[in-house]
């Protein structure tokens, strides 16, 4: 290293602070150097979205109106006139039974992962969760398939409905919830739930009125990103709901089945229609919209319960 | 030096053995293969203020919270030895937890109320005991913030949240909460250590008052505020308590010499 003479003469002149010259100019650039590596990471990691938006728009916005997300698709081939209106009440349909499932299954284990379990049960049970986020989705769909459409499994032979498809889909969204609850409520600082069990409050006492108001916000993201995920799926819904072109008259049984707009985009992808190619796109554009109007829906839902539930 | 403690002992017995509220009898406190407390014995007395003095990682914390069994939650403790409460042994089987921490409150190193407004803070610990007479917990609310000297300042904001609170003030708001549950016992750990000097003050003037209601035991490393307000004052060094004596004797004649030590700042 090239240790050069030069030195500050401050402070007391007997005592020197050496200046290495040369590793100040390369410090400086090394951290011009990582700010550019995260930088063009963002941008990279960012172009996807974009281009996905870009392209969606560019192709599908012909059809869109109102008209694409009020109507049934009629036509030949089927989807060539109307809408996609069966796969929007489709998709409220799953979301809604995924969550009845996923919501307090999900909350539930985070809540005792991170305050009631021992460290012991608690690392085996974190290790099966990451491990049910890593099960490919289509093997959701074989198990949904045998559990909940066939005969075979426990017996509920829903069929190829809303509600195979969405408890599947709920099975999905369950470690995802559980994850992000655990996480949410590790934020808390541990100083809440001390203060209640010093009053003599018991740990479900301090848990429903204070680790759960406090981590509120967090759960809402929990959950928020439990729907995004499912809302995507299509692989699982293959086995337990496939599709259908008209609304359902039941959640079970023939005529249970839903459309979904994922769905929608395989189906009409694979279809040789210039026209269900362009409304594929417009349905990517819908879904993106969805997404979108979930997200900042839940934050203000999740900002105005934090702000009420300070109130209590 | 545990002669020494058997003697600090049998001078406080002999004064009067009725004035004993706490008794901590051969204490021993274990995280894992961790000897965090080695033989404890000491008393205290009805209506005192004891300061447990140490320096950091003494194990002067984790004594505190034995006392109110919030050890319990702490996995691979193990804890041998009695602590008797009013003569009875808070460790057996037959005590139940909630009502030992209603009667033994605590109050935490920085302030730490609830992400609620101000009255839910106080009335939390009327609340958790079933207590619903709306009426009786205004009341109670309101007296718990006078004691605490804190309700002519907060009065005309009961309902905002307590965060909105300086420092000081949030601490005071801890100790009124809890004081709501109306304890016999109050456990606090350095109450004082995030505070400025006023607002330290204004707490130590409230713990001098709160003698006549309460036993205090306070956790602190701070000498010039144990001597002012304690008539009690324990050494604890590496899980040992070296002394514990009256505050007088215990600061202007320490009988061992690592106490001298720490209160003349050797350490």
């Amino acid at each position: 290293m090239a240790e050069t003479d030069n030195h500050k003469k401050t402070g007391d002149p007997n005592n020197y602070f050496p200046v290495n010259k040369s590793y100040i100019k390369r410090k400086k650039i090394y951290n011009r150097i990582a700010y550019g590596f995260a930088a063009s990471a963002f941008i990279l990691g960012a172009f996807p979205v974009f281009h996905i938006i870009y392209s969606a728009l560019i192709i599908g916005y012909k059809y869109l109106n109102w008209r694409f997300v009020s109507t049934l698709p009629t036509g030949f081939p089927i989807g060539a006139k109307g809408g996609i209106l069966n796969a929007i009440v489709g998709d409220l349909y799953l979301v809604v039974i995924a969550s009845c499932l996923a919501v307090p299954l999900g909350i539930g284990s985070g809540l005792y992962l991170s305050l009631f379990g021992k460290q012991r049960t608690n690392s085996v049970i974190r290790l099966l969760n990451e491990l049910m986020i890593g099960i490919p989705s289509v093997v959701w769909g074989i198990m949904g398939f045998y559990i909940f459409s066939t005969n075979a499994g426990l017996g509920f032979h829903f069929g190829f409905s809303a509600l195979a498809g969405g408890l599947t889909l709920g099975f999905i969204m369950t470690p995802i919830v559980t994850l992000l609850t655990e996480q949410a409520v590790h934020r808390i600082p541990a100083s809440y739930i001390e203060g209640a069990l010093a009053m003599g409050a018991t740990k479900w006492q301090a848990t429903k009125s204070v680790i759960v108001k406090a981590a509120m916000g967090g759960i809402f993201t929990a959950v928020l990103l439990g729907v995004l995920n499912i809302i995507g799926q299509t692989a699982p819904l293959l086995f337990t709901n496939y599709y259908n072109t008209g609304l359902p008259t039941g959640i079970t049984g023939p005529g249970g089945a839903v459309g979904d707009i994922a769905m929608l985009i395989f189906i009409y992808i694979h279809e040789p229609s210039h026209i269900l190619h362009y409304k594929a796109e417009t349905a990517v554009v819908v879904l993106l919209f969805f997404v979108f109007a979930l997200d900042i829906g839940m934050r203000l839902i999740s900002w105005l319960t934090v702000k009420i539930f300070e109130m209590f | 030096m545990t002669d020494i403690n058997k003697n600090n002992i049998d001078n406080i017995t002999e004064n009067n053995k009725d004035e004993i509220k706490i008794e901590v009898k051969n204490l021993n406190f274990n995280y894992g293969d961790y000897h965090l407390l080695k033989d404890i014995n000491l008393f205290f007395k009805k209506n005192s203020v004891c300061t447990i003095l140490g320096p950091s990682g003494c194990g002067k914390s984790s004594f505190l919270r034995t006392l109110n069994r919030m050890n319990d939650y702490t996995e691979g403790s193990k804890l041998t030895g009695e602590v008797l409460l009013d003569g009875k042994n808070i460790y057996s089987k037959s005590v139940d937890v909630v009502e030992l921490r209603r009667n033994v409150g605590m109050v935490f190193q920085s302030p730490n109320p609830f992400p609620k407004t101000i009255f839910e803070n106080v009335a939390f610990g009327l609340k958790i005991h079933g207590i619903k007479n709306k009426q009786f917990i205004e009341e109670r609310v309101e007296k718990c913030l006078k004691y605490a000297g804190l309700f002519d300042e907060v009065k005309d904001k009961l309902h905002k949240n307590a965060f909105s609170l300086s420092g000081g003030q949030q601490q005071r708001l801890c100790i009124a909460r809890a004081i709501a549950t109306n304890p016999s016992v109050l456990l606090m750990d350095e109450p004082t250590a995030y505070l400025d000097p006023a607002a330290t003050a204004t707490i130590l003037d409230l713990i001098a008052d709160f003698k006549k209601f309460y036993t205090i035991i306070i956790v602190s490393h701070n000498i010039q505020q144990a001597g002012r307000i304690s008539d009690y004052s324990g050494f604890f060094l590496d899980g040992e308590l070296i002394e514990f004596s009256k505050s007088g004797d215990f600061f202007t004649r320490p009988k061992d010499k690592r106490t001298e030590n720490f209160i003349t700042n050797r350490f």
